[in-house]
């Protein structure tokens, strides 16, 4: 049977419309890919916490050509909350460590800033987790982002379906932004790394205690959204001590003896996943991360200091995340 | 003898009073209070930005709502000029709907700030149509739980926050559930009103029912947090200044098992509180409930820097910690 004119037209415009109602859901949700050609990925084999970081961080970090004079580095631990015996949040001798070899290396300001997600005392966190002392010893300023001033922020990519955030100054106007997470799983994310740990930044004193709203939106959408639109410019991931388990708060420490550094923070994630035998691209959002924002495969990584490997046992993760497993 | 100054010996937790006839120097015992009070409002007063708000952090100049309504009440001990200013700038920029943003410049409602700004502008009658604008809208913001779907959702698939959706409160900002915090500046801001009749005749039944959130939302030993108190079958740990602010809600059910516990859990860490912000929040709500706070007093008095803290509002609400009888007449309670 040969259409005639009319069953054409009818066709045309039932084609038309479904391609309208179609298309936005295959439309990339990021405005630009920012992923390297190639990243650099460093494993530090670190026993324990004690002075002796210093030095191999300082030399960790000479295996990558950064370059931090006259820049204000702003530096991004996961500070969540303080319960004795809990390896919650990043151990500040590694803040420290790295605060003085960036000050070595030239930068013209270092500070370290976060906005805790479930303590609004954001003191007595920083007091009770020994971050204040030292940071008042080295004379390094320490920022609230959940207090700090805000700006509106239009977001580089729509995967939670929100145009704009407010975030901190503080973080928008850093030179070298460098996130410090502690390497954990996450009962809602499956892990919490350098890219979940940027949710840190969402102050409270606008979307609440916790930062609700990006659970609502999605928490794997709003990391995506949030690390879109914060270029993480370096990352350096505390895994001396893990947790496995109920984290990001309840989990089991867990030792790793590992601190990973990685000048993109899809390619840090996706090597801590492996090292927690995970599969990095069954975490959501370092699998569509890897689509625009840093390299997840091992074949687009250079790999200095040691090779990942899994761990004999991985770590455990609550029921929901069992999917991680590598096979 | 006039009182100008005082410095602070963090070693011997005594005050040096400098003394405006000739600067002697005096030990002092912690207890003159006036002293401390004088000197934070007298910073607080520095801080105060030209719009009558006050930023949240000393190095900002983006006026933040909570820091402003904190400001305003510590402020009040005093018949000074920058309470005014500060309430003649919360009238200012109080949402067409009758919410608060919760900083200036914001465009969305800000629940908790929303509250705590009915509480500042108790006083005066020119406020009263802003304040029942902001309980008009109060009562109409709720968790999102308290709808069927979410409520199904709660009961069902989603259980591994241990809660009943039944007893819902106030969410941080609209389209979110309800957390700890808001709930008791909402119950707080709605309890301070003399009737519920007219399009008011909801408060007692909004009132209880985030009363029963607030039970139900409490950790296993007692204690709040923001307001999971078992996830994934673990106990979460509680937060002092979460568990303050729910206990000065719950100031007139003090025979509940669970604000008893409660209590009793405060107490008992208030004297390890090294903040002073959860400190001031734990002595508000101490007294609030009858415990002796004197000696919580003098660790407040005693932390360094109180007055050079960079955060206005730890400055702020340790102001009106060290006037506690004053500040809990403020937000409608009685010792």
């Amino acid at each position: 049977m040969i259409p005639n004119r009319r069953d054409f037209l009818v066709g045309s415009a039932a084609l038309a419309a479904g391609a309208s109602v179609s298309v936005p859901f295959f439309r990339p949700k990021y405005h630009s890919v920012r992923r390297a050609k190639r990243s650099r990925v460093a494993i530090l084999h670190v026993e324990e916490y004690s002075q002796r970081i210093d030095q191999v961080l300082a030399s960790g970090l000479r295996l990558f050509p950064i370059d931090v004079q006259d820049k204000t580095v702003v530096l991004k631990p996961n500070l969540v909350d303080y319960i004795p015996g809990n390896a919650i949040n990043t151990h500040p001798i590694l803040v420290l460590a790295a605060a003085e070899s960036f000050r070595r290396m030239g930068a013209k300001c270092v500070i370290v800033a976060e906005g805790p997600g479930h303590q609004r005392d954001t003191e007595l966190v920083l007091s009770q987790s020994g971050y204040r002392e030292s940071l008042r010893a080295e004379d390094i300023r320490f920022v609230d982002l959940n207090r700090d001033e805000l700006i509106r922020t239009q977001l580089c990519a729509s995967f939670m379906g929100m145009k704009s955030l407010w975030l901190p100054r503080t973080v928008l106007e850093a030179d070298f932004l460098v996130s410090m997470p502690k390497i954990k799983a996450h009962h809602w994310a499956g892990v919490t790394l350098s890219m979940k740990n940027m949710l840190g930044v969402v102050p409270g004193s606008r979307y609440g205690w916790p930062k609700n709203i990006l659970h609502w939106k999605g928490i794997q959408e709003s990391i995506l959204d949030v690390c879109a639109s914060i270029p993480v410019h370096f990352v350096i991931a505390d895994g001396i001590m893990a947790m496995e388990g109920n984290g990001p708060l309840n989990g089991t420490a867990r030792p790793l003896g590992k601190i990973v550094l990685a000048d993109d923070s899809v390619a840090a994630d996706a090597t801590c996943a492996r090292l927690m035998g995970f599969e990095p691209d069954r975490v959501v959002h370092i699998r569509e991360g890897s689509k625009f924002l840093g390299n997840l495969s091992p074949a687009l990584l250079d790999q200095v200091g040691e090779i990942p490997s899994a761990p004999t046992t991985p770590f455990q993760v609550v029921p929901e995340f069992q999917h991680l497993y590598a096979l | 003898m006039r009182l100008l100054a005082f410095r602070l010996t963090s070693a011997s937790h005594q005050y040096r009073l400098l003394t405006g006839e000739g600067f002697h120097i005096k030990s002092a015992a912690v207890k003159n209070d006036g002293v401390t009070l004088s000197n934070g409002l007298a910073e607080l007063s520095r801080r105060q930005l030209s719009s009558g708000g006050w930023a949240a952090l000393r190095s900002s100049a983006q006026a933040s709502l909570e820091t402003t309504c904190l400001g305003a009440l510590a402020t009040g001990s005093e018949d000074s000029d920058a309470e005014r200013r500060a309430q003649d700038f919360l009238l200012r920029v109080q949402n067409p709907n009758g919410s608060w943003p919760a900083f200036f410049g914001d465009d969305q409602d800000g629940v908790w700030v929303t509250s705590l700004a009915v509480i500042a502008l108790r006083d005066i009658v020119s406020a009263i149509p802003a304040r029942l604008r902001g309980i008009g809208w109060l009562l109409e913001c709720v968790g999102r739980e308290s709808t069927w779907l979410w409520k199904w959702k709660f009961r069902t698939v989603d259980r591994r926050v241990h809660f009943d959706p039944d007893k819902f409160g106030w969410p941080w900002i609209p389209d979110t559930v309800s957390w700890v915090v808001p709930t008791a500046f909402a119950i707080l801001a709605l309890s301070q009103l003399p009737c519920s009749c007219g399009r008011l005749e909801d408060i007692p039944n909004r009132v209880d029912r985030g009363i029963e959130m607030l039970i139900d939302r409490a950790c296993p030993g007692g204690g709040w947090n923001a307001g999971n108190g078992v996830v994934y079958g673990s106990a979460l740990a509680p937060h002092p200044d979460d568990t303050a602010i729910a206990l000065l809600a719950l100031s007139n059910r003090t025979q509940h098992p669970v604000v008893r516990t409660s209590v009793e859990w405060l107490e008992h860490t208030a004297p390890t509180l090294t903040a002073p912000w959860s400190l001031a929040w734990a002595i508000l709500a101490l007294a609030a409930h009858g415990r002796a706070v004197e000696s919580l007093m003098a660790s407040l008095l005693a932390l360094p820097d109180l007055s050079s803290n960079g955060d206005t509002s730890s400055l702020a609400l340790a102001c009106l910690a060290t006037d506690y009888r004053r500040a809990l007449a403020a937000l409608g309670l009685t010792l």
